[in-house]
Formats: structure tokens, sequence, C-alpha cells
């Protein structure tokens, strides 16, 4: 058996490539004739368009064509409702340039395609727009409230969609309660931000009459069929490939955004290729965001701390349109409960609209809100209990023993009831307490206060439902040339490093190297089963679909070898690229058993001669392809997980606060994690890092601010503070390995592990640093100096004073 | 005037390139992209803050090799390239085997995406090519990629390839003797102009021509860096059709360091400046440290910051608090002004039409000077002050004489704090109950505004809490102790 590449810190296939700037993204793709599109954008959040006069953008030298609403034909429409669902009372989804009305600073109002970006941008200039600017509401408060003024006009009160979920009885939970903790918390809007922004590139081709889009997407099979049922064109002449994306995080999942429709559309009309590459403006005011949500939760509790049930009722703000449907929304509250027992909870929420960017998921996808809610809470109970942080969470935590955790009544993103399949939650907080130094904790206070700051606890724990369904698929075959091993998959990267993992899973059953495993993805022209990545899933959906057609691919592999090599197949082993009788040298390579497979009438090459009718290992006592059976060794399969699968983990850190400037130093931090088995511990602890950075944003730095009238005032990276490097504290990453029961490999998805729980670990250490100065707690996220300075009462001091 | 040249050139992959046609506009960036097609290097913002487009410049050094700084092509003019060596992430690897710093990005697993990726693998080649090799920690790394945004890694791995790669001694076949001679044969030393009087990139190489030049087309953008002035074209689109670039005048970049004076040309650029301005006071350093980025810093001149009249410049109180000087010139006239009466009012200074800065003059602290200097904002590098602040204190015996305060993100503009500095007089340092009145002055003395960056009462009290910082330290206690990620900073050194 060849050594098992399985839990190995393999180095990337795609680096070299990479590290040398020969990736390609969208705007690397050259395109002979390519036309270049940019795009009028409203500037305000609310207002009627009275006229839009087009005509000296039209006249301008070098301009191919200027759109409005009334010159794209059929796709002037509603873009569509992605995850529809019986709760949405409102649902609205924009359309792709806006007709009579302008709902956010931002939204797409004209394009203007030319011969190059330059001259495009100054024609979208000469655009004369009127516009009769409405009155808004902002704040997502003020939009639930009574009296706010509408986003749309026929969605009263602003409410886009309204859902309440039981499991068990939480009425009689609190009814019989010793205790109830209730608190208010909210987080912030953020933004994804990837490095590279949204790209399209689209080309209609006359002769094959293919449509080829190019588009910095995370899931381009389903932009493939969004785009065939939008034109009324064959999804196979239709090809959607991501090459490589340049970080979505989320915001790339969601289609159609305008851009993505207008551009293939320009392309066809024009019978030009057509570039869109989206600035960073553009990324802060036409790309979604998210996060904004206000949550009053309650816990109700025995007087050992034992919560009997929970209340959550949150409003979840969805932007200006809600094309995603209730999904972020969903996540929350069915994520509400963490890791903990708590048997009766009532979960209720109302997704409202706001004049701002729309609302989709950005890595986290609800569960950042969820966690800080129900940790800040847990704490809040501890101290109103008198009880310790650690001993209260202890209490409550599901036992190992207690899997499968079964949540009747709320049902997943997935559409499936919330149940956890494995854990050892307890023994995830004993590992964080030790690595972040617990026993050493007053000595570390008395150090900080010595140098006149204060040190806090900070403490979070999560649990992130992964690797949802419906299915992925896995296509493996080895090239009959060269031997090497051939993978697709239908969703795309995002830079995760799938063709690693990928790899390594088909290179452990076919006994090759990893650096041997072809891995495409992405490419609508080379597998286009599937969905997307997004939601922790790659690795589970795709990576077991890889595992077992791979698997089926060795037994072909084997069956073929015995054959060729006369031997019993229990005594063929693959490794090193070939087929071997065990404890022998007689052997086959892929390259050779791919060849034989392949009854051939050519003889191209010297292991081609074997296959061909006048060898004498070729068989003619039937077909020379035997009835039933296919060439070479090809094998195409899928996994459709039963639910998702449950990861969790428990950070801490150490905060430093120095209460005259209010600023917050993070002197430790610690990530416990357990996502199953890991493939790659090297790629995950880039997950969990890199995910721990985001959480970091969302934790001191990263707000996306609306004035009053809803203009950004901070869409830029000078203001949106995204971490540097020297944000980053020292980050200790303990890994954990509890085995999924529900899947072939055993694995949990990762990608989100590392943000969601950073929020409340960090602001619950600010909390703990600042109790002996009476400050109080920090209920909202993120924190900033200011905010700190206000809970130390220095406002009330300065107005005093 | 007369042009002698209307060609740039630079050296690219060994070879002189000359080049003549370009627009005054022209963004290293795109002719990278767009004419040599090497789209290795990426745009992720065009307002030189994410890094991703980062090059290096090399140019020869004070002594015999070449010298290597990190630049955003994005808001970099091309023209300014004039004379150098560009090197794009293509050019690292050599006979197909990568760059040491290359390499160790692949071991440590520091590229996911790999959009951001060349920009940090060239920020870390100027890192690996450091004047100073000896010795490198956490924080210096930090500091080497504090312009570059990375969404996806965390940096953590970024930080581990780069403390592995520069721990070797450099061998990586750039900055070779063939290097210097394609440099001096790039480096024609004479006064460029490429274009036409209407449209034009001019570098003139002496101040007599830079002023007949400025007095000839008074409306001409002077550009030093291009720091701000690329933003005008990448994000305001302004259109800019006369160049004048600073660059190449060497009274200009010069950097006179007397014995009690420094006289720091206005274009000389903050690279240049940085050990001069740092052996002024350590606290010049640390903010020098956070003032931008090394892409920033390698091209952005004092001058620059100084002369556009940013309110939220960080340079103007340090250098206000020092007493300096400007000298405006105007052809052949020269005026000197006292640095804080050079700012009027938000975005109004006080300079003439075809007048420009040419020099700033800074006395050096004097044994019996106590100088201290805070930057405080939201993220440590690359944030706008919410309050700047910088302490000139006389002190004879204990008692403060005469004390220079200036703050910047407190007004309009950077701006002397009177009332504070009176209130100091004649105070006693070692009786801290009687700093309380100057503390209570920095109310008269400002009136902060409330922004998204900061309220006005933390504005406040924060100004108030570091003079009591300033007072404190001076007064024998450890600056290291007291300075914002000090203590973790001395705590993680080398770690990652």
């Amino acid at each position: 058996m060849a050594t098992r590449t399985f839990g190995e810190p393999v180095q990337r296939n795609i680096d070299d490539r990479l590290l040398t700037g020969q990736g390609h993204y969208i705007d690397d793709i050259d395109l002979p004739s390519v036309a270049h599109a940019a795009f009028l954008r409203s500037p305000f959040a609310r207002a009627k368009i009275t006229s839009i006069d087009v005509s000296a953008a039209r006249a301008h030298p070098g301009v191919l064509g200027v759109f409005t609403c009334d010159n794209i034909g059929h796709i002037d429409q509603d873009l569509p409702l992605l995850i529809p669902h019986p709760c949405l009372v409102g649902p609205r989804t924009q359309r792709p340039l806006a007709r009579g009305d302008v709902y956010y600073v931002g939204q797409t109002v004209a394009m203007v395609v030319a011969v190059d970006r330059y001259t495009a941008e100054d024609a979208v200039r000469l655009i004369e727009v009127d516009y009769d600017p409405l009155p808004v509401s902002v704040e997502l408060e003020d939009a639930a409230a009574d009296g706010a003024n509408l986003v749309h006009e026929d969605v009263a009160g602003n409410v886009a969609a309204h859902f309440v979920q039981n499991s068990g009885d939480a009425a009689a939970a609190f009814a019989r309660a010793d205790h109830v903790t209730k608190i208010t918390v909210r987080v912030e809007r953020s933004t994804a931000a990837p490095m590279e922004g949204r790209a399209v590139c689209a080309r209609w081709d006359r002769i094959t009459e293919q449509l080829m889009v190019w588009d910095s997407t995370q899931a381009p099979i389903s932009v493939r069929g969004g785009l065939a049922s939008l034109f009324d064109i064959d999804e196979d002449r239709v090809r959607v490939v991501a090459p490589d994306v340049g970080g979505g995080f989320g915001q790339k999942v969601l289609f159609f955004y305008p851009e993505e429709v207008l551009v293939p559309m320009a392309a066809i009309q024009l019978d030009r290729p057509v570039k869109w590459i989206e600035d960073r403006t553009e990324n802060f005011i036409g790309s979604t965001q998210e996060r904004t949500q206000v949550h009053t939760i309650e816990l109700a509790a025995t007087k050992d701390g034992e919560v009997l049930g929970l209340r959550d009722f949150f409003l979840h703000d969805t932007g200006s349109f809600i094309p995603y449907g209730i999904a972020i929304a969903q996540v929350a509250s069915t994520s509400i409960a963490g890791p903990y027992r708590i048997p009766n909870i009532e979960v209720e929420f109302k997704a409202i609209y706001t004049p701002t960017v729309p609302v989709t998921p950005y890595r986290g996808c609800g569960r950042p809100q969820a966690c800080f809610a129900i940790e800040r809470a847990m704490d809040k109970l501890a101290e109103e209990l008198g009880l310790d942080r650690f001993e209260v969470r202890r209490r409550n935590f599901i036992a190992p023993d207690q899997f499968p955790w079964k949540r009747e009544g709320l049902l997943f993103a997935d559409g499936l009831a919330v149940c956890y399949d494995s854990g050892e939650y307890d023994t995830a907080l004993s590992k964080a307490a030790e690595a972040i130094g617990l026993d050493r904790l007053d000595e570390m206070k008395a150090d900080a206060r010595a140098r006149g700051k204060y040190l806090g606890l900070g403490l979070g724990f999560y649990v992130e439902g992964t690797g949802l369904g419906p299915y992925e698929g896995g296509h493996v075959r080895i090239h009959p040339i060269t031997g090497k091993i051939y993978v697709n998959t239908g969703l795309s990267t995002q830079g995760q490093g799938h063709d690693t993992v990928f790899a390594q899973i088909a290179a452990d059953q076919l006994g090759v190297d990893p650096s041997d495993v072809i891995v495409v993805e992405g490419d609508t022209g080379a597998f286009d089963w599937g969905v997307a990545t997004f939601a922790s899933r790659a690795a589970v959906v795709s990576g077991n679909a890889i595992h077992k057609a791979a698997s089926k691919a060795r037994e072909m592999v084997i069956e073929a070898a015995a054959n060729m090599l006369e031997a019993a197949p229990g005594d063929i082993e693959l490794a090193e690229g070939k087929a071997r009788i065990s404890g022998s040298d007689r052997a086959v390579t892929l390259a050779e058993v791919a060849t034989a497979t392949n009854p051939l009438r050519y003889a191209f090459n010297k292991a081609a001669q074997s296959a061909t009718q006048f060898a004498p290992a070729s068989k003619h006592d039937g077909p020379p392809l035997a009835d039933g059976k296919a060439p070479g060794i090809e094998v195409t399969d899928y996994y459709s997980p039963p639910y998702s699968t449950w990861a969790y983990g428990c950070h801490a850190a150490l905060v430093e606060v120095d209460p005259a400037l209010c600023t917050v130093d993070i002197r430790q931090y610690v990530c416990v994690h357990d996502c199953g088995n890991m493939i790659n511990p090297m790629i995950v602890e880039g997950q969990v890092i890199g995910g721990m950075a985001q959480g970091l944003g969302g934790a001191l730095y990263e707000k996306v601010q609306y004035d009053q009238d809803g203009n950004p005032r901070n869409a830029g990276f000078m203001d949106f503070l995204m971490p540097y490097a020297t944000e980053m504290p020292k980050v200790d990453i303990v890994h954990m390995e509890t085995p999924s029961p529900l899947n072939p490999l055993g694995i949990k998805g990762v990608g989100e592990a590392g943000t969601i729980a950073v929020p409340a670990t960090i602001i619950s250490g600010i909390e703990d640093a600042l109790k002996p100065l009476g400050a109080g707690h920090f209920h909202e996220a993120p924190v900033f100096p200011h905010m700190i300075f206000e809970k130390l009462g220095g406002a009330d001091q300065a107005k005093a004073s | 005037m007369q042009a002698e040249r209307h060609a740039i050139h630079i050296v690219r992959r060994g070879k002189v390139v000359e080049i003549s046609d370009f627009a005054p506009t022209e963004t290293l960036l795109d002719y990278l992209r767009l004419r040599e097609r090497a789209i290795g290097t990426k745009e992720g913002c065009a307002e030189g803050d994410c890094g991703a487009c980062t090059v290096a410049l090399g140019r020869p050094g004070e002594g015999e090799g070449t010298e290597y700084r990190p630049v955003n092509a994005c808001i970099h003019l091309l023209g300014m390239a004039d004379g150098a060596e560009v090197i794009t992430v293509e050019d690292m690897a050599r006979d197909g085997e990568l760059h040491p710093i290359q390499q160790s990005m692949v071991e440590h697993h520091a590229s996911q995406c790999g959009f951001c990726t060349p920009g940090f693998v060239m920020a870390l080649f100027a890192l690996y090519h450091r004047e100073a090799p000896d010795g490198l920690d956490r924080t210096q790394v930090n500091d080497a990629i504090a312009g570059n945004l990375c969404r996806c890694t965390g940096y953590k791995p970024i930080v581990a390839a780069a403390l592995d790669a520069c721990a070797d001694p450099v061998f990586d076949g750039f900055g070779t003797d063939e290097t210097i001679m394609a440099l001096k044969e790039a480096d024609k030393g004479k006064t460029l102009f490429v274009g036409d009087e209407n449209r034009f990139f001019a570098a003139p190489v002496s101040i007599d021509e830079l002023a007949a030049l400025y007095v000839l087309h008074p409306d001409a953008t002077l550009v030093a860096g291009a720091t701000d002035v690329g933003l005008w074209i990448t994000k305001q689109m302004r259109p800019i059709d006369r160049v004048i670039h600073l660059g190449r005048i060497r009274e200009m970049t010069a950097i006179e360091d007397n014995p009690d004076s420094l006289v720091i040309g206005a274009a000389a650029t903050y690279a240049d400046a940085w050990d001069a301005l740092s052996k002024l006071d350590p606290d010049i350093a640390e903010v020098l440290r956070r003032l931008g980025s090394p892409q920033v810093r390698a091209v952005g001149t004092v001058g620059g910051n100084i002369a556009n009249g940013s309110p939220i410049g960080d340079t103007p109180p340090l250098l206000i608090a020092l007493g300096a000087e400007t000298m405006l010139r105007h052809g052949g006239d020269i005026r000197v002004l006292a640095l804080e009466d050079f700012y009027l009012d938000y975005g109004k200074q006080d300079r003439q039409p075809g007048e420009f800065v040419e020099s700033f003059r800074v006395e050096k602290p004097g044994p019996n000077t106590a100088f201290r200097a805070y930057k405080i904002s939201k993220r440590f590098d690359q944030d706008i002050s919410a309050v700047l602040a910088a302490f000139a204190l006389d002190i004879h015996q204990g008692i403060i004489r005469s004390a220079k305060i200036a703050f910047g993100g407190m007004a309009g503009i950077p701006k002397r704090a009177r009332y504070a500095e009176k209130a100091l007089k004649d105070i006693s340092l070692n009786d801290p109950s009687g700093w309380q009145p100057a503390i209570d002055a920095l109310a008269r003395d400002f009136a902060p505004m409330d922004d998204h960056r900061a309220s006005a009462a933390y504005r406040s009290q924060v100004a108030g809490g570091l003079l009591k910082k300033a007072l404190t330290e001076i007064a024998g206690e450890d600056t290291m102790a007291t300075r914002l990620t000090g203590t973790r900073e001395a705590a993680d050194v080398g770690l990652t």
C-alpha cells in the first residue's frame, strides 16, 4: 500500500504558479478586440428616477453601446429569488438596471461599453440622470420601527420575512426556571472584501453559437443554469469558467449580480467580447455585505446554571433586496443554542429591508452573530448566578455519548432538522483553558495592572453546520499516455487549496503522488453537475464524491492489473504509479493499465501497441470492449450528505486594555477546533488563521458605515480597516479530530471555523479586563476605542468638565 | 527651457527600455499590464492601500550596490520610474528555480487565492535586499508588509516565510554589477520633457529649471511621490495634463545633516529621510514606522506630506513641535515661514501661485529638550490618526521652561496647543498634581470633531491622556512599557 497522504501537510500543487505571477484571474484574460464595460450607479439611497439622458455618452468617441433598462430586452426583469422560502412575506430582488426607482447608493442605473475602460468611464460621466430623492430610514432598528420610511412602497414595515421556529416547549421551560438572563446584542455590518473584486468577461461565438463566460464566481454551474434560462439558450451552449478566483468568502456565491447578466448580454448584442472588472469602490457599494443583526436573547436556567430554555428574537438587516432568501437569518437562528443541550428553544426573526447594499452570506453567515448572542448570554448567566464561566458551559455541553443530538423543529439551511453528528466539547474547552494559561490568569492580570493596563480573558465557543447538500460529484480518469490522474468536480476554488486536498484523496486510492493528480474545477465544460463552494462544504461534499469515484477506479485498476499480471486481485497493490503483485517486482504502470483497458486500432506509442488488435494480450473471444464496459479507467460518482456535519471549536484570548487611551492589545489567542479528520493540516491551519483574521476585523476594526442619508462613509481600504500583519496577535491552533460518522472520510468543513467565535471571544475579553473599573457589559461588535471610552464613563466626564 | 531628453529609460530584465510615448498620468501598473502584458502584477485597490500591485524599483545605492524599494505601481506614474530597474513577480524565478522568497512562501503555505501574492513577493524581495541584513524579527517583517493586505492567510505563514528566507545571505542574482551598468546606461541625468506645452511629463534636474518651468506653467501639478496625486488620477479621475516631477532634482532630494539642524529637501522621500529623522528621537521613528507603508515611504516625500496641506498628515505636528521652518520659493525669491504659519485653514495653505516648497529646516532637540510623540489610530499600520500628538519640552532642573505642543486630528489643520504650552511654563516635572491645568487647557486649544474615525469627546480624552503620558514618561517612566504594541512586540519578537 502506498503511503497515505491523507492527514499529511502536503504542499499545494498550485503554488508555483501563483508565486510566479502565473495565476490567471479574469482581468488577465486577454481576448482580441475585447470591449470594456463601466457602470453608472445611483448616488442616492432611495430615489425616483425622473429622466435619463444618454445622448452625450452615446456620441462619445469610442463608445460601442450605452444601456439603460429600456434597451436590454427581456432581461429587464427582477433577477431570480435564489432560495425561496414560505416565510418570505415581501421578497424583492433587483433588476439589472434600475427602472424608475433606485434602492441603494451603488445600484446600477446604466452601463457603457467602450473600446477601453477609460473611455467607458468618461462616457459614464456624460450620462445625465434626474432623481427625486426620497426620505430614508437607514439604521436597522429605525427601518423596523413603526412609521419608518419604506424601502419598497408595497412592503409594509420593511418586513421581508418573518419566521418562528420551536424545538421543545420554551414557554414551559421559562415557567419552571429559577432564573432568566436576558441581553440584547448587536453585530454590525462588514464585507468580504476579497482582494480580487468581482469580474466578468463574456464572448459570444457566432460560429459555434456558444456563449463563453469567465466569471470570478463561487458558483459556475449555477451561473450557467441561470444564464441559459435568462437568455433562453441550451445549457450546452453556455460555458462558464471560474478560473483562479481571488477570494470570495461568500460574496461571489450570489448570482446574479447585474453585471453578471449585463456583460454577457452586451457581448451577444454587440457581437464582441466584453469585460468588466469591479474596482475597489464598486466592491464596497455594489457587492453584497453581511452581519447586522440585533438579538434579544433570554436563557431560562436552574439555579445551578443548567439552561432549560432559550428564546431569541432578532432583527436581520437584509439591505435593499433579499435575493438569497432567509439563509443568513435561518443559519443564525438554528445555530443559536451553540454547543449546549438546551432542549427547549423558541427562535423568531424578522428580516428587514434597509436602503443599503443587499445582504447575502459572508464567511460565517449568521453564525458569528448567533455565537456572539449565546456566548455573551452564557457569560451573563454565569455572572448573575455567581458561577464560573467555564463551569456554566460545562454543565450544559452535549456529552460525547449524547450524539447524534437532534433539535427537532429547527430546520437548518438545508431544510433538514438540526442534528449534531459528533463532538467532544468539554475536551475542547479544557484544551483552550490550558493553552491560554488559565491557571496563571490572576498572575497575568496583576502583571498588566503593574503596567497600568487591564487584562481579561476572552472566551467563545462555536458550532458550525458544515458540508450541506444537496450534492457534489467527482469524476476520476486515468490518462492512458501519462498515467496521471485527472479529477473533476463541479464546484470552484476561491483559493482554499481544493486542487491539493482533492488530489490527496484521489492519490491515496490510486497509489500516486498528489502532484500527479490534475484537478480541474470551476469549468462547466469539464464537469457540470453540482452546486457551488460555500458553507464550508467543498471538502466534505466534493471530497467524499471524489473519494467514492477514486475508490471505484481503484477496484477497476486492480481488476485490470490482475488480468494483465495474471495474479489474484487480492495480491495487487497500488503504489508509485504502478499496480504490483505484492512482494514481487512484477508491475504494470497506471498508464499501461489505462491503455490496456482501452482497445485500440492505432499504436500511437509503445504502451499503446499492447492494446491494438494484433497484440498478444488482446482477447478475441468477444467484442474488444465487453458489453456493459466502458473504455479506460474512468468513474463518476456523487456524494449527497444525509444532513450537515457539525464542526465546532473553542477560542480563548488574553486581551489587554489601556484605560487611558482605550486601546486594545491581544496578547495571545488560542483556537481549538475540530473539523473531524483532517485531509491536510497545513491547509486546515491556513483556513483557521485566515478566518481568524477576518473575525478579528469584525471584533475590532471593520464596520461598513452609512450616514443618515444612506451614503457609505468608508467605501475604501483607507477607511474600512482590515487587519494588516501587525494586527495579528500570537495565535496557537490546537487541532482535535473527532470523525464525522456521516461520510466515508469522516470529515467536516473548516472554511468558516476561524471566523465565527472571534468577536465573542475578544469582546468578552475586553469586558472581563474592564470589570475592575466597572465598565459594564460589552454587547456590541465590533468594539472601537471610543466605545470603551464611553463605557468607562469618559463621555460623561467630558461633558461634566 | 532646454529639455534634453524626450524619453524615459527603465531597465527591464537586464535591458534598457526607452519609452517616449506616454501620457503624463499613465501609471506604471498600466504600462506593465496593458503594454508589456506583464500581468503577474495585480490591481487590488488602485489607491496604494493593498499592495497587490507592488513592484520593486532598483536604483544605485549609496554604496556600490543596487538599492531596491517596493512601490505601488497603481499610483506610480510611469515617468517617475525613469532611470530605475523595474522588477515584477514574473522576473523573480530564474532557470526554473523559484526565488528564495517564493520558495519559502510555498513551504509555509503563504498563498491561498494568490491575488495578493505577487505584491507580497515583491515587498519581501525588498526586505530580502534590505540595507542592514543582520537579524530580523517579526516586527521588522510586519513593517515590511505593512502596505500589503491579504484576506486569506491571516499573514502568519507569510511572516514565517519571510523570516526563513531572509535569514540566509542574499543570493538571487539581482543587484549585480551588470545591473549597475544597465542603470548607469538608463540614467541619463538630464532634464526630461515628454509631450508638448499643453500636455507633458517633465522632470527638471535643477531647482532653477524647476522654478523657471513652474513660473511658465503655474497650473502644472508638482509631483514628488504621487502617493496623493496618484489617487487624484485613479479615484477622482481628475484630468491632469501637465506634470512636473521633482524627484530628479538633487538640491530638492538632498538631506543636509548639520550638527544643530536638519535641512530636508522638499522632494526627499521618507525612505531617504528615515535615518536623519529617526535619529532626532525614537518617538519620531515610531511614528514614521506607521506612516503609510514601505511602498508609500519609498516615494512619498516629507515635502509632499506637508505642502498639500492635508489635515491628517502625521509629520506636520512632529515638525511643528520641533520648531521647523519651511522655505518657499517663487522664481528666484525665497520666503521663510514657521511651519505652523504655513497652515491657514482647512485645505488652505500660505502658498502663492507659482510658489513651491523648497525645503524644511528642523532644529535638532538640544540636551535639555525632552521630546515625545504618539500616534493614536484604530489600526496600527496605514490608518489615519484619530489623534497625533507631539511634545517638545525645554527642561531645566526639573522645571519646564517652555513647551511646544502640536496636535493632528484635533482641528482642521495641524495646530499648536498654545494654552496648554503656557500652562506648562515653570511647572515642575516631578509634581504630577501641577499638570492638570495644562491638561484642562487643551479644551481651550481645541474643539475637535466627531467623525467616523473617532468621537470628539474621545479625541479630547486622548489628547489629555497623551499629554499626561508624555509628562509621566519624561518624568521617568519607561517608554516601551507604555508604547501601544510595545509590550506585545517585546514579548513576541521572533515568534510567528
